[in-house]
């Protein structure tokens, strides 16, 4: 531990400086959303500098009005739910049958047929499926938000799991040995020493999976129509009719969308780095 | 032997319900899709069964030939310039930096923004700001140029995730390995070469074959930013799938279009995780 | 520990879930009253059609009237649709997805719905020609209109002394006129394929017979013979746009427009809204699209951009045919067009947006042709050969393909209409 502070005290300045440089692609289209959020319909030109300028006031007026016309604390809810307990469902069956299918790939065709069985369906177009999921969710009487979280944890699973299996790639398997000749299960083994030393990838998981659901519009428009609720990216359509979009109000409600996911990226990116200190040092 | 047939039993509980559930949501769907495509289905209503129709129709679709040119040529430039690009990132964003939380936050940022805000931001700039500069015309209205243009948009999206799984890769390469390398005199490129690289090649193929399939599917990137044109220059296969089939009245054949682009996705995919799994067991 | 946590986090959302599902939707209530669902296409008039309900809904005891204005309403009608959960009423578009439903059979013949009566005949015939094949009954009530030719910003054309052109030659030598004063005579937005299809269709009821598709369908004519001097007008309204017209889209050329950057913007009354986003002092009028050589030949063009339409299983039929009377209702209709701009379909006067000053002559006559787009299958992506005809040029190359693509994209419908013509047809 002591080794590994002193050797983290040396900066590479010129990397730094490098990598705050290469942040220009992403401040500069960030700062035009910023700019067009808090501006006016009649404040929009086609000149660059119309479009660089300040907004003549700073109001939370868009804001406010984006959250008004989007139901901004239901869909909200929604979005939270249907990605929570996606991401939670994720990290526990996808690890799961990651561990099983990777652990077994190698010297089982059984095994090896269901990984490329499972990988394969990930390159099927959704809208082959979308109509038979539809009539499919609706028979089954889950044409809501569960059947949303049922299609997310179908959908992500290919890519969830193809992560577990090479994360585990450079797992050693005598970690587990060692519990096996303590006598424990497989079972037991996996919850105790596996699932932790996996905490990376899970965090790795938990943000792509989030970030899917958090975004998508296609899967709950189909499958949850007619129920009344909406996501946030559902209720943001609204700012997009077929003669017109109002810019500005949209702007201000993706603004208010990020940040919660981009404060869900920046907790689980302490964990793929701090969980790798605990994996190594073991 | 008692203890070995216990763990293999534990792995079926896990793997049949597993499949299970798969099956039902996704190979289960496709099966009805598939049937759909032997039909003239608009999405609604009645129809009539129309055999190998649609299928022959694909083959002799000049619109859909071109779909197919267009698709892999973007896919294939998106998917090297974004590998390169992210395992640079990444390869600094694990470095001794400063602000390395903040400078993670920042470059996941173009993942997180909506189609909608990409779509209009660079359309600000391709059609504003970067003629203002470079005195030439938008790289949006010529056919030559619009596919780099979207080239760069989606690269520009797809490098946060990319760069995400490279990082979380890079974490699996114990702090000793470096040091070994570092007595035998590997630094640099030599390093990376000889030591990192062999070590992450799992997340390589994984992020190969994700790449390009989310560049192979594109089709939010077109949609903001050039609806297939100018002059139907930028359709991609989704595009045709989506718009058609969904927006339009060619539910039936589109399904055919999909399933015969399922069939070609999985194919190279297939050959691509079998040639970088040669190579993981090479090393 | 740690699947404590979890266990807990996984309750707290199934209890958050249920407690948004209890607020969101309540299932029907048996109360003994009738129930009447109603879809409609435009989420910009949500605040209009809840007033309307609410209206509704406060006049009527025993019906129970709900509409729903989601987002992307095609798709989710389409989802509603092969769930078996169709809304009663429906309020779409008169296009070509309207044309589709009535071929698979989807919408209930309501020629016994008295209120069609008050209908104006031209938006009732408009409908009529957008069945593939004629069929027996009407399957839509018009409700609203637009209409499309060339918006003209008015204190532009006062301050130079411009008249209203009325034939094409009147028409491109004011454009010449605009250009040499240094100013800009036209704004295309042609990056969104679809406002190629502005123009198009605003000179194709000029020049076009109007029920060309029809003819070909029954293979009496070919457009490359109809469609010829269309295209070349097409052709001929560039010399007067902006630099790179293609590198433009919709929303640059509203504001651009706005801004008072051009003098004409060839576009449909939909535009202004978002134009007055922009600049909401702005004097926006409108001309009809002079594509004659003699001003009497000029048509308006305008076509059906709400109806209503009954779904075939609606099982209370009275019920409905009460919303469709209310719908129409004065009272009713002035509540959208307070709330909208639109060109009300029923046979009556109302107070218009002065943005279509310059059309009101033609709709108060009917004298009007539907959007040729409405009739083209959406797939076959006529916007998108338009825009790339127009940065080829070739005019036979493109009129060629039209030919050969329509045969394709419509063969059932062509097997259709031949098979019905071959049966006696329309006598």
């Amino acid at each position: 531990m002591k080794k590994k502070n002193k050797v983290a005290a040396v900066t590479n300045w010129p990397l730094t400086i490098l990598l705050i440089v290469g942040c220009i692609t992403v401040i500069f289209p960030l700062y035009m959303a910023i700019v067009i959020a808090f501006k006016k319909p009649s404040e929009m030109t086609n000149d660059i500098a119309g479009a660089l300028s300040l907004p003549k006031t700073w109001s939370l007026e868009n804001f406010a009005e984006a959250m008004r016309v989007t139901d901004f604390w239901h869909s909200l809810g929604y979005s939270v739910l249907i990605t929570v307990v996606t991401v939670v469902l994720a990290i526990l069956i996808h690890s799961l049958a990651g561990y099983a299918i990777g652990r077994s790939m190698a010297n089982s065709k059984f095994y090896k047929v269901s990984y490329l069985y499972i990988v394969s369906g990930m390159f099927v177009p959704f809208a082959i499926l979308m109509m038979p999921l539809v009539k499919q969710t609706a028979q089954m009487g889950v044409d809501n938000w569960f059947g949303v979280i049922l299609c997310y944890l179908v959908f992500y699973m290919p890519m969830n799991i193809m992560l577990y299996s090479g994360y585990l790639k450079n797992i050693p398997i005598a970690l587990e040995e060692a519990a096996f000749v303590d006598g424990a299960t497989t079972w037991s083994t996996y919850w105790k020493v596996i699932f932790p030393i996996m905490k990376p990838m899970h965090a790795t998981v938990a943000v792509l999976t989030a970030l899917g659901t958090w975004n998508d519009v296609m899967t709950p428009l189909v499958i949850m129509s007619g129920t009344g609720a909406n996501t946030l990216p559902l209720a943001q359509l609204t700012f997009q009719t077929q003669f017109g979009t109002n810019y500005n109000l949209a702007f201000a409600s993706y603004l208010l969308a990020l940040l919660p996911i981009l404060v869900f990226y920046l907790v689980c990116q302490k964990q793929i780095i701090n969980g790798v200190v605990n994996g190594a040092v073991k | 032997m008692n203890k070995k047939l216990s763990r293999n039993q534990t792995f079926l509980l896990i793997t049949i319900p597993v499949l299970a559930l798969f099956f039902c949501f996704n190979t289960l769907p496709l099966i009805k899709g598939l049937m759909y495509s032997f039909t003239n289905f608009r999405g609604f209503g009645s129809y009539e069964w129309v055999g190998m129709r649609n299928y022959a129709d694909l083959f002799t679709d000049a619109r859909v030939g071109k779909s197919y040119l267009f698709t892999f040529k973007f896919a294939l430039l998106a998917t090297v310039v974004t590998n390169v690009i992210a395992l640079l990132i990444a390869l600094g964003l694990n470095g001794k930096i400063r602000a390395k939380s903040a400078l993670r936050g920042v470059y996941f940022i173009p993942r997180i923004l909506g189609g909608l805000v990409v779509g209009y931001i660079f359309g600000y700039i391709f059609t504003y700001i970067l003629p203002a500069i470079t005195g030439g015309s938008s790289m949006l209205s010529n056919t030559g140029t619009a596919w780099i243009a979207i080239v760069i948009v989606a690269a520009w999206q797809s490098i946060a995730q990319t760069t995400l799984i490279y990082i979380s890769g890079l974490q699996t390469v114990p702090e000793d390995v470096y040091e070994a390398g570092a007595i035998d005199g590997a630094t640099g490129w030599k390093s990376f070469k000889n030591l990192t690289f062999p070590l992450i090649i799992p997340f390589f193929s994984i992020n190969m074959v994700l790449s390009m399939k989310d560049f192979l599917m594109v089709f939010d990137q077109i949609m903001a930013l050039t609806k297939g044109g100018p002059a139907q220059s930028t359709e991609s296969i989704s595009f045709l799938i989506y718009n058609n089939g969904m927006g339009g009245g060619q539910f039936g054949f589109q399904s055919a279009n999909a399933v015969i682009f399922f069939i070609v996705i999985v194919t190279i995919s297939v050959l691509q995780l079998n040639i970088t799994g040669k190579k993981e067991e090479q090393l | 520990m740690k699947r404590r946590v979890i266990a807990t986090v996984l309750v707290a959302a199934m209890l958050i879930g249920t407690m948004l599902s209890a607020t969101g939707c309540s299932s029907e209530p048996n109360d003994g009253k009738t129930h009447i669902t109603m879809l409609q296409y435009k989420p910009e008039a949500v605040k209009a059609f809840e007033k309307m309900e609410e209206e509704f809904n406060a006049t009527h005891d025993d019906i129970v009237l709900k509409i729903e204005s989601p987002n992307d309403a095609m798709t989710v009608l389409k989802t509603r649709f092969i769930k078996e959960d169709a809304p009663d009423i429906i309020g779409i578009g008169g296009d070509v997805n309207f044309s589709n439903f009535v071929d698979a059979d989807m919408l209930m013949d309501i020629s016994d719905f008295e209120g069609l009566s008050l209908v104006k005949q031209a938006y009732k015939d408009i409908d009529k020609n957008l069945e593939f094949v004629p069929r027996e009954g009407v399957y839509a009530v018009p409700y609203v209109a637009n209409a499309a030719g060339i918006l003209y910003n008015r204190d532009m054309f006062e301050k130079n002394g411009w008249k209203i052109p009325t034939t094409w030659d009147e028409f491109t030598s004011l454009c010449e006129t605009i250009k040499s004063s240094g100013q800009q005579p036209l704004y295309f937005g042609y990056k969104d394929v679809w406002t190629c299809l502005a123009p198009w269709n605003a000179l194709a009821c000029d020049l076009a017979p109007a029920d060309v598709c029809r003819q070909v369908n029954k293979g009496e004519t070919k457009f490359a013979d109809e469609y010829g001097e269309v295209a070349e007008k097409m052709l001929e309204l560039l010399q007067y746009a902006q630099d790179d017209p293609f590198a433009y889209n919709y929303n640059d050329a509203c504001t651009a427009f706005a801004n008072g950057e051009a003098a004409m913007y060839p576009i449909g009354s939909y535009a202004v809204p978002q134009i007055q986003s922009v600049n909401p002092d702005m004097n926006i009028d409108s001309f009809v699209m002079p594509g004659c050589d003699n001003a009497e030949d000029n048509v308006l063009n305008s076509g059906v951009d709400l109806q209503f339409c009954v779904t075939k299983d609606c099982p209370s039929k009275e019920a409905a045919y009460e919303v469709l009377s209310f719908m129409l209702e004065d009272s009713t209709i002035q509540t959208y067009l307070d709330d909208q701009n639109a060109v009300p379909c029923k046979d009556k006067e109302f107070k218009l947006s002065s943005a279509l000053d310059g059309m009101l002559d033609y709709i108060n006559a009917g004298k009007m042709t539907d959007y040729q787009d409405h009739y083209y299958p959406s797939e076959m992506a006529v916007d998108a050969q338009i825009q790339t005809f127009l940065l080829d040029g070739s005019v036979e190359k493109f009129l060629n393909k039209f030919d050969t693509d329509w045969l394709r994209y419509n063969r059932d419908i062509i097997r259709k209409v031949q098979e019905y013509e071959k049966n006696g047809g329309n006598k």
